[in-house]
């Protein structure tokens, strides 16, 4: 799961430039989908792990998350990972899934609302050398392994697949569900595993911007450009102008 | 110029197709499935490599293509940012060892390197990237380039085998969605806000747009209230669309909208409120009932049946 800045909160300043600073963080919205499917589809011995990697801070965010159903919360913080691409992000959820593991299925989200590559999910498959099922908005369990339901362009796909595999979700799959009594109460007792580049036994290059294969080389703002066309009340007139606009693009 | 590979499996990308020729100076090779080697040529592909189907194991797919682009020696590796190839470009990159940028929205050589711009945070961030890794990959928002047609190249087409059927995904179904081409292909798109006010309103917009060979889109606070499928979310927890025309009905221009349809050629808001935020962000703005312009618009397009 990822903490991404709330989005009600982003607000651009004079001139369109977005603000950051002090931002609050949210979990991702389709993250979140991914944790309640993990919790509708444990058994009763079953085990869900919540994984992020980010600041030291989300500790608390985490222990919420136990306290909404999951059995165990492991953070990936350190400074050396700042920075990192989605390759350098896989290759540390690979190690922390590996050192946490066993699993039988690992589900993230589709994208997340900042970066919005919705690359990971992919990049870790492979690092895992499992399969990868993206996009799914729902799944359940068979004899032989999991039906997933798949949102293309198009229509809806139904996939079976057998064997580990990753799963990313769409946003507003599965609601996440609210704290309950029971698991609040379990989740006291629980503390948030901590795992560092040493631990996950990553080199420095390997973590962050060293060890990532893209940089950015220039970021600029650009909020939506203001076009502040003309505005007309005359509907009649409204009728006729959007028939000419189209008559210009349809063939 | 350095060769550039695009992957197109899935349905050629003419726009892609295009601006990879210009970029490669027409040393364009491509991946498209068979009876798409004519729609290749047509763009001035060089080497047009064709597979029979895609399979469902999308993981042992990029494990073939892995083996067949170190074969060819491809560096620079694209393919349109559709659903299945944003599942496979990072399987791939990662085989192979290369960075990827996701969705891209311009592209540029710099002499063997390829600048990669994208939006980031719905569009309010614009980045430029380049890879650091020998191989260079990126996948390319549909409907960011205009077509353009080559005169034909004489290419040599060579049919590939394919990946191996491996059993563990297997396709059990497909329903398409009523209402005819993805919104991120169409040319005109009719969005819908909270203005439409009902489940009823949406439907004469769904009725006009299927008129019109347009996509109908609506904002968050629509779909939350029902009026909508989720499928049909235009914003930054939705789809990213760029048409040729956008007409927002009825929608007041949250940020997180505005994300997902700025890119529009042109853009039309009608909204009863002359102070909705849209109307900065629109070419042409009407302002009044939304009822009366779309029931207008229906009776035409009804009549010219």
């Amino acid at each position: 799961m990822k903490a991404v800045p709330a989005a009600s909160t982003v607000e651009v300043d004079g001139e369109y430039r977005l603000k950051r600073e002090g931002t609050s963080l949210q979990w991702n919205i389709a993250d979140e989908s991914a944790l309640e499917a993990a919790l509708r589809l444990k058994d009763g011995d079953g085990i869900v792990t919540v994984l992020t990697m980010g600041p030291a801070k989300l500790e608390a965010a985490l222990k919420e998350l136990l306290a909404r159903g999951a059995d165990r919360a492991v953070l990936i913080t350190d400074r050396r990972m700042a920075g990192a691409d989605t390759r350098a992000t896989a290759a540390a959820l690979k190690a922390a899934a590996e050192k946490t593991g066993p699993f039988d299925l690992i589900l993230c989200g589709r994208r997340a609302i900042d970066g919005e590559t919705g690359q990971v999910p992919g990049e870790l498959a492979a690092a895992l050398d499992i399969l990868c099922v993206s996009n799914v908005e729902r799944l359940e369990k068979t004899e032989t392994g999991m039906r997933l339901f798949r949102r293309t362009e198009n229509g809806v796909q139904e996939l079976e697949a057998a064997g580990p595999l990753v799963v990313s979700m769409c946003e507003y799959a599965y609601h996440l569900r609210l704290p309950g009594i029971l698991s609040m109460r379990r989740a006291k007792s629980k503390t948030v595993e901590i795992l560092t580049a040493d631990d996950l036994e990553l080199k420095t290059g390997e973590c962050g911007l060293k060890g990532s294969l893209t940089k950015v080389i220039t970021m600029e703002a650009k909020y939506p450009g203001l076009r502040k066309g003309p505005k007309e009340t005359d509907l009649s007139k409204a009728t006729e102008q959007i028939q000419a606009m189209l008559r210009e693009v349809r063939p | 110029m350095k060769e550039i590979l695009v992957l197109c499996p899935h349905g050629v990308d003419g726009g892609l197709l295009s601006k990879a020729y210009a970029l490669s100076e027409g040393n364009l090779r491509v991946l498209v499935l068979e009876g798409e080697e004519q729609t290749a040529e047509g763009y001035g592909a060089k080497y047009i490599h064709t597979i029979k189907t895609t399979p469902p194991d999308e993981a042992a797919f990029a494990g073939w293509l892995a083996e067949k682009i170190q074969s060819w020696g491809s560096t620079i590796v694209l393919a349109p940012a559709t659903i299945a190839m944003r599942n496979i470009m990072p399987m791939l990159a990662w085989k192979l060892n290369a960075g990827l940028t996701a969705d891209c929205t311009a592209l540029d050589m710099a002499g063997e390197d390829l600048l990669q711009t994208r939006p980031a945070f719905g569009n309010s961030l614009m980045a430029s990237i380049r890879s650091l890794s020998t191989i260079q990959m990126a996948t390319v928002r549909p409907g960011t380039f205009r077509p353009v047609e080559q005169k034909a190249n004489e290419p040599e087409i060579i049919p590939e085998s394919g990946p191996a059927e491996t059993g563990k995904v297997r396709e059990l179904s497909f329903t398409e969605f009523a209402g005819g081409k993805p919104l991120s292909q169409a040319d005109v798109i009719i969005a819908g806000g909270m203005g439409v006010g009902s489940k009823e309103g949406f439907e004469k917009l769904a009725k006009l747009a299927s008129h019109l060979g347009a996509g109908l889109a609506a904002s968050r606070s629509a779909v939350d209230a029902g009026y909508a499928p989720f499928r049909c979310q235009v914003g930054v927890t939705g789809v990213t669309v760029c048409p040729r025309l956008y007409i927002a009905v009825g929608i007041s221009g949250a940020v997180q909208h505005l994300a997902g349809m700025s890119g529009s050629e042109k853009v039309i808001a009608i909204n009863s409120d002359p102070k909705a935020p849209i109307f900065g962000y629109a070419d042409y703005g009407y302002v009044g009932d939304w009822e009366t312009i779309i029931d207008r618009l229906l009776h035409l397009e009804e009549e010219t049946l």
